[in-house]
């Protein structure tokens, strides 16, 4: 109920957000040169052919009641339609946000699948040749970027052992989960050094603390005390930095995207920009925003969980 | 006019595509834009890794069929942006246009070398005495793909909606007068002046066949599933992922197509397409950069192939702008231009340096046009004669991200500076390049051409007569000689006296140096050598009912 009541506190509070981002998208887009029909004509169009097209789409009235017709179309949920597809923008989001999702969903289980074991045995043998060594060899994830992280992945796992296809998505959900591992190990790559390392340092930290001495002293295995009293305090901090970075991804999961071939919302927003496909753009800009909030509020909600002295108000 | 696109590292990139993935402008500015960008990373050397050496066949053309062609199998093409919509009479991305016409055909097609037109719809075609008419005898037999055979009234009706719909390729149907059907095998199009070019505006892909009225369906409707006559019908759509269409079990040439199906699938970085055609995953790969062709040759059983294209890089000057409103000055620019350095390292030498705004896949192109080449001297000997003999300093208007604009114009600012003139660049996306440019709102740019239909005419009016509605290739140009020729080629049925007037033409367009020529690009393809008979036509489109696996 507590959880309920918090959440949707939360999406009322979207809403002014959502308005500002709005907001500032339409007007942002329309200040960068470039020309939505002109773009759709090409070179042998004419200016009275240019000047047809922009009448067709809206564009020849004044701005302000451009953005009150938008505003008025998103308060009944319509997105509005592409300039560039034959289609509504919502259902090119549906098509490629479900991919994002995945890709998301699936570099924080490869996050966690890497950085918490790596991370307790990092602070539980502290200062020796395992601790160093992940302390260190993870940084080099950090440096590279994804898309050499990606191609490397695909060139040994998809193209000289073939475990996985070299690219795309797929279309059933077996090719789906087949086709998220390569991306999601690489997102992992890279999102996993910096949870490593906040988690070592919170597990050193309550390793030292008082409870977990005594616990030692009652005779509770080490495996147990560590992983069963110090990991759930310990994880506390670090859910926080993996929510904020995975906030950040939301937006920049484009190249990972891209290498890999998957029809994603980053390689349909870019798609959408240079296009100057304005409502397809704004409309992606509102599901970025939507994303990040939800990721934001599940962190909340799960810091809470692992800790119950945060009070979610 | 179209743009073939590519990826941003290569050159076609360039002007035009776009299709950015997104939105090809059209067809040829538009694809671009999709590639573009960012793209730019990743290149060539990494595929490096995978490739092994030597048992590869490398062809420079052709894929020619040997032996009797295998029924069966789903051909996987790989591109850099998906198409963005299938109605003939508006969409200019190369993309779409490359896909919808396996679906829709037109009365005559375009012939391989990209030269003339061959029957396809029609059976047969015959002008009148005062070339003003044109009577075309229909095939019989031809059904479409909802079972309802193709008549004269279904001929009239696809020409007409497209010579009716504003601000899409109504200009190639502008001097048809109308379309009338004797009987339900036979079409008689009516020109309003005697028009040379009208062959080859109805094998352009405006101007394929559809049902009339749409099948009983909207044009929304329609062009959502549309229907045709062509080797493969509507299958599936994922936008911005793939898009497949299906074979025609009654498709008129009898035997064809071989494939069970096609799929188009949108794989924006280039080494991730070159990585799936050599895994497996597709079987061609519609536009590898140029500077990745060497490693591909030697991938095991991949084949590159370059297919003759229409595409042409020009400079444009734009003469409403001080100082190119001099004829000299832009003489001194094309001078400075070392062409056979461009085609080196931007084509890595799969090219040729322009010798004239026509290109040698188009009738009529005359390989004795001087043009302009390299020669610093006489560079430095017009510029002396022009209206800024100490130099001066100009901006370059760059579309970001795109390799071959960028290696165009530190080429040329190398070379200017040698003449004191300072020229500065400046990036901007592609969309707003062309917006830009369009509005003659620039000084100096890249640009580039491809062909729709066998005829010189297309391009000709663009680039060079303004009273057609456009700013002669957004240069400004105004020649009223130059345009007077441009028209009297329009009217001109005899092919030697044609010849004469292209020549003619061709010759003053490159003394105006209205446009400083570039090169001549090639379309390249890698495909699996599993694949066979698919050949590219000079405009950039393909029959794949000639393709097996």
């Amino acid at each position: 109920m507590r959880y309920l009541v918090y959440v949707l506190k939360r999406v009322v509070s979207l809403i002014p957000v959502l308005l500002g981002i709005s907001f500032i998208v339409f007007f942002l887009i329309r200040l960068i040169p470039g020309d939505p029909a002109a773009t759709l004509l090409g070179v042998h169009a004419t200016p009275e052919a240019i000047k047809e097209l922009r009448d067709q789409m809206g564009l020849e009235k004044p701005l302000l009641s451009q953005y009150l017709t938008f505003l008025g179309h998103l308060l009944q949920g319509n997105l509005g339609y592409s300039y560039v597809y034959s289609s509504s923008v919502l259902e090119l989001i549906t098509t490629s946000l479900p991919v994002t999702i995945w890709l998301l969903v699936s570099g924080t289980f490869f996050t966690l699948l890497i950085a918490v074991p790596l991370a307790v045995l990092a602070a539980a043998r502290r200062n020796g040749v395992a601790d160093n060594i992940i302390r260190a060899v993870p940084v080099v994830g950090l440096g590279l970027p994804a898309f050499l992280l990606g191609i490397v992945l695909i060139l040994v796992f998809g193209l000289k052992l073939g475990w996985f296809p070299v690219g795309g998505y797929g279309l059933s959900l077996a090719e789906h989960l087949r086709g998220i591992v390569l991306p999601g190990v690489t997102v992992a790559l890279t999102l996993a050094p910096i949870v490593i390392r906040s988690l070592r340092a919170s597990m050193i930290e309550v390793l030292s603390s008082d409870y977990i001495v005594t616990a030692h002293s009652k005779g509770i295995s080490t495996a147990r005390v560590v992983l069963g009293h110090a990991l759930r305090n310990a994880a506390v901090s670090s859910v926080t930095v993996l929510g904020v970075n995975i906030a950040y991804l939301t937006g920049s999961t484009l190249v990972v995207e891209r290498v890999f071939s998957l029809p994603g919302i980053g390689q349909q927003m870019i798609n959408s920009i240079f296009g100057r496909d304005f409502p397809t753009v704004q409309g992606i800009t509102l599901v970025f925003a939507i994303m990040v909030v939800v990721v934001n509020l599940l962190t909340d909600v799960a810091h809470s969980a692992l800790d119950p002295r945060v009070q979610l108000t | 006019m179209s743009d073939h696109s590519t990826d941003a590292s290569t050159p076609s990139a360039s002007q035009v595509s776009a299709g950015l993935r997104v939105p090809d402008i059209s067809r040829r500015r538009m694809l671009q834009l999709g590639a573009l960008g960012i793209g730019a990373f990743a290149s060539a050397p990494l595929l490096a890794a995978c490739g092994s050496s030597s048992d590869t066949s490398t062809g420079t053309s052709s894929g020619a069929s040997s032996g009797a062609a295998k029924k069966g199998g789903d051909l996987v093409l790989v591109r850099d942006h998906d198409a963005v919509n299938m109605d003939k009479t508006m969409v200019f991305s190369n993309a779409s246009i490359w896909t919808y016409a396996q679906i829709y055909e037109p009365l005559v097609a375009m012939t391989e070398d990209g030269l003339g037109v061959r029957p396809w719809l029609a059976e047969s075609y015959e002008m009148s005495p005062d070339n003003q008419s044109c009577t075309l005898k229909l095939r019989k037999g031809v059904k479409f793909h909802n079972g309802q055979p193709m008549t004269s009234a279904d001929v009239k009706f696809s020409i007409d909606e497209s010579s009716k719909t504003k601000g899409g390729w109504e200009f190639i149907n502008s001097a048809i007068k109308e379309v009338t059907t004797p009987d339900d095998y036979t079409v008689v199009v009516t020109t309003k002046y005697p028009w040379a070019p009208l062959l080859a505006d109805l094998s352009c892909p405006n101007n394929g066949i559809i049902p009339k009225d749409y099948a009983g369906k909207t044009k929304d409707e329609f062009y959502a599933a549309p229907i045709g006559t062509g080797p493969f019908v509507w299958g599936t759509w994922q936008k911005g992922s793939a898009l497949t269409l299906k074979k025609n079990p009654s498709y008129w040439q009898s035997g064809k197509p071989y494939l069970d199906s096609v799929t188009w699938k949108v794989v924006a970085d280039s080494n991730a397409r070159a990585i799936q055609l050599q895994g497996g995953q597709a079987h061609i790969n519609e536009s590898p950069p140029f500077s990745s062709l060497a490693q591909l040759k030697n991938t095991p059983n991949v084949k590159v192939d370059l297919f003759p294209s229409t595409r042409t890089d020009y400079i444009m000057m734009n003469q409403h702008k001080k100082p190119y409103d001099d004829v000299h000055v832009r003489r001194a620019i094309s001078y400075a231009i070392d062409r056979e350095a461009l085609v080196k390292t931007i084509l890595f030498g799969n090219g040729t340096p322009a010798n004239s705004f026509l290109m040698p896949s188009t009738p009529f192109y005359d390989k004795n046009c001087p043009g302009i080449q390299y020669d610093m001297n006489k560079a430095r000997e017009e510029l002396r004669q022009s209206s800024v003999p100490n130099g001066f300093t100009t901006t370059w208007l760059a579309m970001s991200g795109d390799a071959v604009d960028a290696a165009i114009a530190q080429v040329l600012q190398a070379s200017l500076k040698e003449l004191g003139i300072t020229l500065n660049i400046q990036n901007v996306d592609p969309s707003a390049q062309h917006d830009m440019t369009g509005k003659l709102d620039y000084e100096i740019a890249h640009s580039y051409w491809t062909m729709d239909l066998a005829d010189p005419d297309e391009l000709a009016q663009f680039a060079l007569d303004p009273t057609s509605g456009g700013h002669s290739f957004d240069t400004g140009f105004d020649d009223p000689s130059i345009i007077d020729l441009v028209h009297q080629a329009q009217k001109e049925f005899d092919k030697t006296k044609r010849q004469a007037l292209y020549s003619e033409i061709q010759a003053k367009a490159a003394e105006s140096a209205f446009l400083a020529f570039l090169f001549y690009t090639p379309f390249p393809y890698a495909t699996a050598s599993t694949v066979k008979g698919f050949k590219v036509l000079p405009t950039g489109s393909y029959h794949m009912e000639d393709v097996s696996l």
